[in-house]
């Protein structure tokens, strides 16, 4: 995995708020074709980290590179043009706007969005619904959608921009069992297609599937980066994150 | 497109034929100037629609730029000599640089903040207007070259048509085009706009210029039309509530919503000072405010046939819809 070229890479990564320090010295790498989990508890600074990457915060200190440029200096829509997408763990849909109209901004504005007219974003967006399996939702307002149905619309919109690199954060959230095992299915089938992921989620079954390499966040620091078994394994994180009953029902269903 | 929507632009077509012949078989004077009038707010409604209805950002000052319009117009025709034409493209160019260069910074407010500031502008433009004694004329005003042509009412009446045509034609590219979709998201979320690549301040400030460029034709054609010109006149707040009641009335972030409001609105307006002279304001307003509670989005909605008609549904708010 390590061969294949870095996409996006932060270096002495650091985000205060006044006095908070939400983000202290983060390196992370993030390779072509791999996918990242990232976990943590509550308040860790996952949520702050994509949103300095995506530069809806500029960062206190540190460098961010993607795609070998140095983006520590950037604005939203210019990440979104060269092929950052995300996701919002809080959705953000344009709710009075078709489900069809919402996906079709994402294909007009995004990484593929310059050689598409509008028209021509339409059909686009068509397939990646179709593909998200919302193709019978598709005239629907957005703000008719259950929660699940807007967290696929926002992974939809972010599809639709032809990204190389999505992060997502907490798409998972709220979702059952069955669901949880489709959207595993569907992120599988994107990185299949070429796009590097990183994935915020609290729901393991889901980062145990997917991660090849998970990192570890608490109080802004990054407190572990390694293969999932090692990473979910470690004293700090089970310490940090996971908990011991976490660990002993592992066992229990190994034993 | 759905079917209502064709509908509509057919009955808006027809409209605009409708006006466009009106003069040919001898109109009433009465009859020509109340269309002016209602055709120079249906172009003020769609400029706005521009930045309140499309990109969602409530303008309330727009009379700035209508005051502005008209004072370049009025200097420029008095003092300079220079003909109605020029005049009145030049006070459209100087809005479209005044709103460009205060737009990025006001634009960077949201909701109440920018409506409260944009209200600032206009009193600041107006104060400034009559202050200015040397050039504006000051708390007066300026009076502008009488035009005794006696076609003259039906010339700017064909004006105010055109440029309402013209409106709604550039209305109805962008809101197919990328732009179109740009201001819409930014409206309905812009941080989730910007996400998506859009360059939510180089979209606003656009349509914020193309409103205020609009709005400063439409006060320098104003000011010909009516003559004199005095700060309380052309910076009266009605010019920037009227458009924004007219386009709630007809729907706003739609082609047709500004035009037919603007037909139903001050039509009726007229014929309840007529009827009702005494109570005329009153009545307006409890016409506003029953528009505001039972149909938010505006008539475009029903008569589209997106929305049935029902007591049902005028009852069931359609507020409730969103989170």
């Amino acid at each position: 995995m390590s061969t294949k070229p870095l996409v996006l890479q932060t270096q002495g990564l650091t985000k205060t708020f006044g006095g908070l320090m939400a983000l202290s010295n983060v390196n992370m790498t993030l390779h072509e074709g791999e996918i990242l989990g990232v976990i943590g508890p509550n308040g860790a600074g996952k949520t702050t980290f994509i949103n300095v990457v995506t530069a809806l915060y500029p960062p206190s200190s540190g460098k961010i590179e993607f795609l070998g440029r140095d983006v520590s200096v950037s604005h939203p829509h210019r990440m979104g043009r060269i092929g950052l997408a995300r996701t919002f763990q809080v959705v953000r849909p344009f709710r009075n706007l078709s489900v069809l109209e919402n996906v079709a901004v994402g294909a007009m504005f995004g990484a593929g969005g310059a050689k598409r007219s509008a028209s021509e974003a339409f059909g686009r967006a068509e397939q990646v619904l179709t593909r998200v399996g919302m193709k019978d939702k598709i005239s629907a307002d957005a703000s008719r959608l259950t929660i699940p149905d807007l967290k696929r619309l926002e992974l939809a919109r972010a599809l639709a921009m032809d990204p190389k690199v999505l992060l997502l954060d907490e798409v998972m959230a709220g979702l059952h069992t069955a669901e949880i095992d489709r959207a595993v299915e569907l992120l599988k089938q994107i990185h299949a297609d070429g796009i590097s992921l990183l994935v915020v989620e609290h729901v393991m079954k889901a980062i145990k599937a997917l991660s090849h390499r998970i990192m570890v966040l608490d109080f802004g620091k990054k407190i572990a980066d390694d293969a999932p078994d090692v990473v979910l394994n470690d004293p700090n994180v089970i310490a940090a994150y996971l908990g011991q009953r976490y660990m002993q029902r592992q066992h229990e269903k190994a034993g | 497109m759905t079917r209502g929507d064709k509908i509509l632009y057919i009955v808006c077509g027809l409209l605009f034929a409708a006006m466009a012949l009106l003069p040919l078989f001898g109109a009433s004077g009465f009859l020509l100037r109340t269309i002016t009038l209602a055709l120079m707010y249906a172009v003020m409604a769609l400029a706005w629609n521009f930045i309140g209805g499309y990109t969602g950002y409530s303008a309330f000052g727009n009379v700035a730029f209508f005051g502005i319009g008209a004072t370049v117009t009025g200097v420029m025709m008095t003092k300079m000599r220079w003909d109605f034409a020029p005049a009145v493209l030049l006070g459209g160019v100087i809005c479209s640089l005044l709103s460009f260069l205060i737009g990025p910074a006001l634009l960077r407010l949201r909701g109440h903040y920018f409506a409260v500031a944009t209200l600032g502008i206009a009193n600041a433009a107006r104060e400034i207007v009559a202050g200015w004694d040397d050039v504006t004329g000051g708390g007066i005003g300026l009076n502008l070259p009488l035009n005794t042509d006696k076609d003259f009412y039906t010339f700017i009446y064909y004006i105010f048509l055109a440029l309402t045509i013209l409106s709604a034609v550039i209305t109805y590219f962008i809101s197919r085009n990328k732009l179109g979709f740009g201001w819409l998201a930014i409206r309905e979320n812009e941080e989730g706009a910007k996400a998506l690549g859009i360059d939510a301040t180089l979209y606003k400030t656009l349509a914020w210029v193309l409103a205020c460029f609009i709005v400063g034709i439409t006060g320098g054609i104003y000011a010909y039309y009516n003559t004199a010109i005095s700060p309380e006149a052309i910076f009266n707040p009605l010019y920037s509530t009227t458009p924004i009641l007219i386009t709630l009335l007809g729907g706003t972030g739609t082609v047709v919503g500004p035009i037919l409001g603007a037909m139903i609105l001050l039509p009726l307006s007229t014929w309840l000072l007529f009827n009702f002279p005494g109570i005329q304001p009153a009545l307006l307003g409890i016409i506003i405010i029953l528009t505001i509670i039972f149909l938010p989005r505006g008539l475009y909605e029903y008569l589209s046939g997106r929305r049935k008609l029902t007591l049902a549904a005028l009852l069931k708010n359609p507020r409730d819809n969103q989170a």
